[in-house]
């Protein structure tokens, strides 16, 4: 499934500019030391987590899009940041359990 | 399958979380960093020798070593103590300057940080480097960009490098310590 097709089925907001990428799945957690044993390329991370490091993370394993939950602002060096490296940051209002419980709605697992 | 002749395709093994810990010396103002394994992080100062040691940070992190699920090669990466990912702070800096040329091909420059001080604590070599780039652009194969991981000592002045380590700053405080 295309990222953006994810975007516009869930009413995502966009914070930095997208790139559509092709997602393979959902990582979910808080702990940059986590995404970096665990997640996979393509995966969508959803995370609470809004400081600059959640950009470099993302981007050493490629993530699809980081998706900011619970509604939470994102600092603007942050987004900054992950335009210049083509990271994608999204945000939502729902919680993390409520937003994955969407995206496997809407077909990912 | 010959470890000489094999391609190797690296997997992370021996994952063990734990803290990353920096201290100073209030006498002679020297900062370390290591790795504690334990269950809690390390709280309180401490005399070694000459050395009285101060925590000044405290971040969750992990530990680990990468394998070869071809040939069994282990690759031990005790010495690695991060990544960070150069973000061009400082444009004397040989990282920046290597960061820029490679931005325009897509390609992201992660620096590989050894434990401080550097002089008594043995770095990562260039081997385990290039083993460690393998590594994550195996596991991005499906990716358009690829990354390129460098020692830290192409840093010019660490001092005036804003970049931070991939490490999991303040998540302490949100765990209230376990009630008896």
């Amino acid at each position: 499934m295309k990222l953006k097709e994810i975007i516009e089925k869930l009413s995502l907001v966009t914070l930095t500019n997208v790139e559509d990428k092709e997602v393979s799945g959902v990582f979910i957690s808080d702990m940059l030391s986590d995404v970096m044993s665990s997640a996979e390329t393509g995966n969508i991370w959803l995370t609470v987590q809004t400081h600059k490091n959640v950009v470099s993370a993302a981007n050493l394993i490629d993530i699809a899009a980081v998706i900011v939950t619970n509604g939470k602002e994102v600092p603007e060096g942050t987004v900054e940041l992950a335009n210049r490296f083509h990271v994608n940051i999204l945000s939502s209002p729902l919680s993390s359990f409520q937003l994955a419980s969407k995206l496997v709605e809407a077909g990912l697992k | 399958m010959k470890e000489e002749t094999c391609s190797h395709t690296w997997e992370m093994v021996n994952v063990q979380s734990g803290y990353i810990v920096t201290e100073n010396c209030f006498r002679c103002n020297k900062t370390a960093t290591s790795f504690s394994a334990g269950e809690w992080p390390p709280m309180e100062e401490y005399r070694e020798g000459e050395h009285f040691w101060n925590i000044m940070e405290v971040a969750q992190t992990i530990r680990f070593d990468l394998t070869c699920k071809a040939c069994g090669k282990l690759v031990p990466l005790n010495e690695l103590a991060g990544l960070m990912m150069c973000t061009g702070c400082d444009p004397k800096c040989p990282v920046d300057t290597l960061m820029k040329e490679m931005e325009k091909s897509r390609i992201w420059v992660f620096v590989a940080f050894g434990f401080f001080p550097v002089d008594e604590r043995t770095q990562l070599s260039q081997e385990k480097i290039a083993i460690l780039e393998e590594y994550f652009n195996q596991r991005r194969k499906s990716s358009s960009s690829t990354i390129r991981i460098v020692s830290s000592e192409k840093i010019d002045d660490i001092s005036r490098c804003f970049a931070e380590m991939i490490r999991d700053v303040g998540m302490l405080s949100l765990t209230p310590p376990a009630t008896e």
